[in-house]
C-alpha cells in the first residue's frame, strides 16, 4: 500500500509542478516587460528626482533640493491647481454625459446600431484630431465666432469669448470630454449588457419610478465600470501634454507642459528639475486615486452591510 | 408622479429626453468634421467668412506649388511615410503585445495563487500613472540604451499603455470559457499544440480580435510617447498633424492631415465595431 | 569651361594617389577624427571630399519644417541635385532648432564623439550657434575651404563681411556657412489701417492701439521672433540714442547694471502696451507661440500687423492663403529693422561629415540660392558683389515681389542683430518682469538672471 501511495503521488505531483513551471515561464514575458520597463521608468526616475545622474555628471543623491526648488515657488501650486482642476472638470463633465448616454444606447430604437458606432467615433481617432477640430470651431477667429459675427451678436473677434488660450481650459475640457465620453460609454455600456435587465425589470414590477431605478438599481450596478472609467480617463487627462500646450493659456503651464519645457533645456540640472515636476505628478495622481478606490471599496462594503 | 411609476413601461423603450441626448451627442461628435473638410479645401478662409472666400481649387491652376490637397498626397507632406509608420508599428505593437499577454492571461485566468490581485494591480498601473511621467523617465534609459529615435524604442514604448487592455480582454475571454474543452481533448489524446490550435484558439477568437483591435487603435492613436521616445524621427500620423497644429493654427494641409489620421479610425469603426462593443475595456 | 581642365588634372591625381596607396590610405581615413583633422589642415582637395562624401552616401538635414514651400524646395529641388552629386540628403524636419542642439550636446555627454553622432548638419543661427561653439560641439573651420565660398565676402577690412564673419556678435570662425540673409519685416493689413495711420515708430504704433485696442501683439519670447522684436524696441527706447551700438557688445564687456540702464525705457515700454495688446483689456495680454500662430490672427484680423523675419514674407503669405488679400508690408520700426543671417553648421559628431561639406557646398551655389529665393521666398545668403554679372541678374529675377514698400526702403532701414550673450540675458528679463510679473528693479532682475543663467 505504501508503496503504491507513493506511486500514485509521484505520477501526480509531477504534472503538477510541470504545470506550475509552465504558468511561471508563460507569465514571465509580461512580467519581465512590466518590471523592466514600466519599474525601470518608476525607480530610475524617482532616483533622478532626487539628484542622481551620473550620466551628466552630476550625482548628488540624495538631494531634495529639486523638490524644495520647486514646492517652495507658488507657480508650482499654480501649475498643480490647473492640472487637476481640467483632470477633474473634464472626467466629471464626461461622466455627466456617458452614464445617461450608455443607459440611453442600451435601449431599443431607429438606427441605435448606427447612433451608437458614430457617438464612438472620438474613440477611434487621435487627441490631435480633437485639437484640430477644436482649433477650426472654437478660437476667436474660429466657426463660432463667425456665425456669432454673421448672427450680429459680436462685430470683432475680439468680443468672441474666449475659450482657446485661456486659462479656464474650456478648449482642454472639450477636446477630453469629446474623447473620452466614448471610452466611458463603451465601458459602461459592456457593464450594462453583462447585469441584464432583470433587476431593473423586478425594481419596476415592485413599482419603482425611473429616478428610483436608476438611483438604487442601475448606478450601483454601473458603479464598478464608472470608477474604473473614471480613474483611466483621469490620470490620463493629469498626464496628457498636447492639449494643454496647444490650447491651453500659457504661463503658468500644466504639469506635464513644464516638466516637458525643463527636459527641453540644454542646461541638465533642468531636466533632474523635470523630473522632480513628473514625480510631484505621480504623487499627487497617486493620492488621488488611491483616496478614490478607498473611497469606493468603503462605499462598496457600507452597501454590503446594508 | 404616482400615476406614472404604475402605468406599465416598454423596458426596452427609448425616452424622448434619452432620444435626445443620443442625438445631440452624435451632433457634438460628428459636426466639428464639417469645418474640418471646409478648411481642407480652402486657400483663404478667413474671419468672418462661414465659407472660404477663395477656395483651393480656384488657386489651383494659379499656385506655383502644391496646395491643400495636392501638397497632403505630395511626397513633402510625409503623409505616406507617417501612414506607413503609423500602421506598421500598430500591427508590430499588436502582435507583440498578444504574443506577451496571451500565455499570461491564460495563468491569470485559470489559476489562483499568492499575490495575485497584486499583479493585477501592477498591470493596470500603467493607466494610472500620468504617461508624460513615464514618458519623460523612460526617455532617459532609452537615450543611454541607444533606443530613443528608433522603431525598436516606439514599438516597445507602445507596449505600455497598450498591455493593460490586452490583458483585461483576453482574462476575461479566457474566464468566459473555462478549461473543460480543453480537458476533454487531453483525455482524448490530443497533444499540446492540438489542443491549442484546434480546441482553444477557436473559442477565444472572437476574443483575440477584439484585443487585438483595441491594442492596434490605441497604438495607432498615441502620441505623447511617440513623439517623446520617437524624438522627430519616427513620423506617426498622431505626431505629423501635432507638429502641423503645434503653433495653434490650422491651415488646409493641417487639415487635409487631421483628416488623414482619421481614416484607420473610421475603417476600424465601420467594419469592427461588432467585435470591439461587446468587450469590457477596464473594470 | 575654365574649370574643367584643373578638375580633370585633381581626379587624376587623385586617382593616381588613390590607387597607390588605396588600402592604407582608406583605413587611416576611416578612423574616426582622420577626416577631420586632415580636411581642416588643408591635405584633402575638394575630390577628396567629394569621393569620401559618395562612400558616406548620406546626410541628415535638420531644419525647421514649419513651411511648406521651403519643404517642398528641399524635397523637390535640393534632394535631386543633391543626388546627382551622389549625396543622398536626408531632410529631418524640426520644429524647434534648440531640440537639436540639445540632441548633439546630449550625445556627446553620452560619449558619442566623432563620426558617431545623427546630426549631420543643421540650420542655425544666434543663440543656438552660440551654445554650440561654446560646448565645443562644432566640427571646424570649413566656410572658407569650399568652392563655393568664393560667393561670400570673408575680407575682414570690408565692413560688408560683417555678417558672415559675425553670427549675432559671435565670431563663426568659418564654423557655420551663410544661408540666407533675412529682415525683420511687419506687415498691416490695408483692409483696416489706411497708409496716413501706420505707424513708423513705436509711439506711432502706441497711439493707434490707443485709437484700436488689442490689435497689435508679438511672438512670446524666448521664440527668437518675440526676441526680435524686444531688441528692436530696447534699441528704440536706448536712452543714450545710440540705438543698437551698445548692443554689439558681450555681456562680459557690457556688464548687468549698464544693460539694466539701456534697457529701462524699452522695458518699460513694452509694459506699457501689455493693456494694449491682444486680449489685453482682459489683464491678460495673448503672446503667440510661434509665427503661424501670428499668421492666423493676422488673417482673421483679430490683429492689424504682422512682424516677423522674412524679406518676403508677406509675398509667402499671400501665394499660400496664409495672409489677408490687402497684407502690404510696412516700413517699421524706421531705422531699427533688424537684420542678420542665418546659417548651415556641421556638428563634431557629424556621422557624415564630408557629405555635409557637399551638401553645404550645393546650399552656397548661385543655382541653389537663386531656386531657393524663387521658389521658396527665401532671401540669398551670398553677397551679391561676389557674384558676375550674369549670376547677380539670375537673382535679381528670381526674387519675389515686394508690396507697398521697396527694396530699397527695406534696406535703408535695417539694424545689426544683438550679441548672442546678450539675447539670453534680455529673453529672461523679459520672462521676469512681462510674463512673471516679478515687481523689483530693473538691475536686481537682470542682475538674477544673468547670475541664473551663468550657473
Amino acid at each position: 500500500m505504501p508503496k503504491a501511495l507513493s506511486a500514485h503521488s509521484n505520477i501526480s505531483a509531477s504534472p503538477a509542478f510541470m504545470q506550475n513551471l509552465r504558468d511561471i515561464a508563460e507569465i514571465t514575458p509580461l512580467l519581465v516587460v512590466l518590471l523592466g520597463l514600466f519599474g525601470g521608468a518608476v525607480v530610475l526616475g524617482i532616483l533622478q528626482s532626487f539628484g542622481y545622474a551620473p550620466w551628466f555628471g552630476i550625482n548628488e543623491f540624495p538631494t531634495t533640493q529639486y523638490f524644495e526648488r520647486l514646492w517652495f515657488s507658488s507657480d508650482f501650486w499654480v501649475s498643480l491647481g490647473l492640472t487637476l482642476y481640467y483632470g477633474f472638470a473634464a472626467t466629471l463633465i464626461g461622466l455627466v454625459i456617458s452614464v445617461p448616454l450608455s443607459i440611453a444606447l442600451s435601449k431599443k430604437f431607429k438606427s441605435s446600431r448606427l447612433f451608437g458606432a458614430l457617438t464612438r467615433l472620438p474613440l477611434m481617432v487621435p487627441y490631435t484630431v480633437g485639437i484640430a477640430l477644436a482649433l477650426v470651431m472654437l478660437g476667436n477667429g474660429g466657426l463660432f465666432s463667425r456665425i456669432s459675427a454673421g448672427l450680429g451678436l459680436i462685430d470683432d473677434p475680439s468680443q468672441f469669448v474666449r475659450v482657446l488660450k485661456s486659462h479656464w481650459g474650456y478648449g482642454i475640457i472639450a477636446v477630453y470630454v469629446w474623447k473620452q465620453v466614448p471610452f466611458m460609454t463603451l465601458t459602461l455600456s459592456a457593464v450594462l449588457a453583462r447585469k441584464g435587465e432583470d433587476t431593473v425589470e423586478a425594481a419596476m414590477v415592485l413599482g419603482a419610478s425611473s429616478r428610483q431605478i436608476f438611483w438604487r438599481v442601475t448606478l450601483p450596478q454601473i458603479m464598478p465600470g464608472i470608477v474604473s472609467a473614471s480613474l483611466i480617463c483621469f490620470a490620463f487627462n493629469i498626464g496628457a501634454f498636447e492639449a494643454p500646450l496647444i490650447l491651453g493659456g500659457g504661463y503658468p503651464d500644466t504639469l506635464p507642459v513644464l516638466a516637458w519645457r525643463y527636459f527641453q533645456d540644454a542646461n541638465y540640472a533642468f531636466q533632474l528639475q523635470g523630473m522632480a515636476v513628473v514625480v510631484s505628478l505621480a504623487l499627487v495622481s497617486g493620492v488621488f486615486l488611491g483616496a478614490y478606490l478607498l473611497g469606493y471599496r468603503r462605499w462598496e462594503r457600507a452597501r454590503g452591510r446594508v | 408622479m404616482t400615476g406614472q411609476t404604475s402605468k406599465p413601461r416598454d423596458l426596452k423603450a427609448i425616452s424622448p429626453w434619452q432620444r435626445l441626448l443620443v442625438l445631440t451627442m452624435a451632433t457634438f461628435t460628428i459636426a466639428p468634421f464639417a469645418p474640418l473638410i471646409i478648411q481642407s479645401l480652402a486657400f483663404r478662409w478667413a474671419w468672418p467668412n462661414i465659407l472660404p472666400t477663395v477656395w483651393w481649387h480656384e488657386q489651383r491652376e494659379r499656385s506655383p506649388f502644391p496646395l491643400a490637397w495636392d501638397y497632403v498626397f505630395s511626397p513633402s507632406s510625409r503623409v505616406g511615410e507617417a501612414t506607413i509608420n503609423t500602421l506598421g508599428i500598430g500591427i508590430a505593437v499588436t502582435l507583440l503585445c498578444l504574443l506577451i499577454c496571451l500565455p499570461a492571461a491564460r495563468v491569470l485566468a485559470q489559476r489562483n495563487f499568492h499575490g495575485k490581485s497584486q499583479l493585477e494591480f501592477l498591470i493596470a498601473l500603467p493607466l494610472l500613472l500620468p504617461e508624460a511621467a513615464i514618458g519623460i523617465a523612460l526617455l532617459m534609459i532609452f537615450i543611454a540604451l541607444g533606443l530613443a529615435g528608433t522603431y525598436a524604442g516606439v514599438i516597445v514604448v507602445h507596449l505600455i499603455p497598450t498591455i493593460p487592455y490586452m490583458v483585461r480582454m483576453l482574462t476575461a475571454v479566457y474566464q468566459g470559457h473555462g478549461t473543460e474543452a480543453e480537458d476533454h481533448a487531453r483525455i482524448l489524446g490530443a497533444n499540446r499544440s492540438q489542443i491549442f490550435f484546434r480546441v482553444t484558439l477557436p473559442m477565444i477568437l472572437p476574443g483575440v480580435i477584439a484585443g487585438c483591435l483595441f491594442t492596434f487603435l490605441v497604438s495607432t492613436n498615441l502620441f505623447l510617447l511617440t513623439f517623446f521616445i520617437g524624438q522627430g524621427h519616427i513620423i506617426t500620423l498622431p505626431t505629423l498633424l501635432f507638429a502641423k497644429i503645434s503653433g495653434g493654427a490650422l491651415d488646409a494641409t493641417g487639415a487635409g492631415i487631421a483628416l488623414i489620421a482619421s481614416i484607420p479610425g473610421i475603417i476600424l469603426l465601420i467594419f469592427t465595431d461588432r467585435f470591439i462593443r461587446n468587450y469590457p475595456l477596464a473594470e | 569651361m575654365q574649370r574643367t581642365k584643373p578638375l580633370i588634372r585633381q581626379m587624376l591625381l587623385a586617382s593616381t594617389l588613390a590607387v597607390v596607396s588605396w588600402s592604407g590610405v582608406a583605413q587611416a581615413m576611416n578612423a574616426p577624427g582622420v577626416f577631420r583633422s586632415e580636411f581642416l589642415k588643408g591635405n584633402l582637395g575638394w575630390e577628396d571630399v567629394t569621393a569620401r562624401a559618395r562612400e558616406e552616401g548620406s546626410v541628415n538635414f535638420y531644419y525647421w519644417g514649419g513651411s511648406d514651400i521651403i519643404n517642398l524646395w528641399v524635397d523637390q529641388v535640393a534632394t535631386p541635385a543633391l543626388a546627382a552629386e551622389g549625396v543622398r540628403l536626408n531632410p529631418v524636419r524640426i520644429t524647434a532648432t534648440k531640440d537639436t542642439v540639445d540632441v548633439v550636446i546630449a550625445e556627446l555627454a553620452a560619449g558619442r564623439g566623432e563620426e558617431q553622432g545623427s546630426v549631420d548638419l543643421v540650420w542655425v543661427n544666434g543663440e543656438n550657434f552660440y551654445s554650440l561653439k561654446q560646448q565645443n560641439a562644432l566640427w571646424g573651420a570649413f566656410a572658407n575651404r569650399l568652392p563655393n565660398s568664393v560667393n561670400f565676402e570673408w575680407d575682414e577690412n570690408d565692413p560688408r563681411s560683417l555678417l558672415n564673419l559675425r553670427d549675432f556678435g559671435v565670431k563663426t570662425g568659418f564654423q557655420e556657412m551663410p544661408w540666407s540673409g533675412e529682415q525683420y519685416v511687419c506687415s498691416v493689413n490695408r483692409a483696416h489701417v489706411s497708409a496716413e495711420n501706420t505707424p513708423a515708430t513705436f509711439a506711432q504704433l502706441k497711439t493707434y492701439l490707443e485709437a484700436n485696442p488689442g490689435k497689435f501683439t508679438y511672438v512670446k519670447p524666448p521664440h527668437y521672433l518675440g526676441n526680435t522684436f524686444v531688441q528692436s524696441v530696447l534699441y528704440a527706447h536706448n536712452p543714450d540714442g545710440t540705438g543698437a551700438e551698445p548692443y554689439q557688445k558681450s555681456f562680459e564687456e557690457l556688464g548687468s547694471v549698464e544693460l539694466a540702464r539701456l534697457m529701462e525705457p524699452g522695458i518699460e515700454y513694452l509694459k506699457s502696451i501689455e493693456p494694449l495688446l491682444l486680449g489685453g483689456a482682459s489683464g491678460k495680454p495673448r503672446y503667440p507661440e510661434n509665427s503661424g500662430e501670428l499668421d492666423n490672427l493676422f488673417l482673421n484680423s483679430e490683429v492689424h500687423f504682422n512682424c516677423k523675419f522674412g524679406v518676403f514674407g508677406n509675398h509667402n503669405g499671400l501665394i499660400t492663403g496664409a495672409y489677408p488679400e490687402q497684407a502690404e508690408e510696412m516700413i517699421f520700426p524706421a531705422g531699427n529693422m533688424i537684420k542678420n543671417k542665418n546659417y548651415l553648421a556641421v556638428p563634431l559628431n557629424s556621422p557624415h561629415p564630408a557629405a555635409a561639406l557637399v551638401a553645404i557646398n550645393y546650399f552656397s551655389s548661385v543655382e541653389a540660392q537663386a531656386t531657393k529665393l524663387k521658389t521658396a521666398g527665401m532671401p540669398v545668403g551670398l553677397d551679391l558683389w561676389r557674384l558676375s554679372e550674369e549670376e547677380a541678374a539670375e537673382i535679381a529675377t528670381s526674387a519675389p515681389p515686394h508690396y507697398g514698400v521697396t527694396q530699397q526702403q527695406l534696406d535703408d532701414n535695417i539694424a545689426p542683430d544683438t550679441n548672442a550673450s546678450l539675447v539670453d540675458v534680455i529673453e529672461a528679463t523679459w520672462l521676469a518682469v512681462i510674463e512673471r510679473k516679478e515687481d523689483k528693479p530693473l538691475a536686481d532682475i537682470v542682475a538674477q538672471v544673468s547670475g541664473e543663467l551663468n550657473n
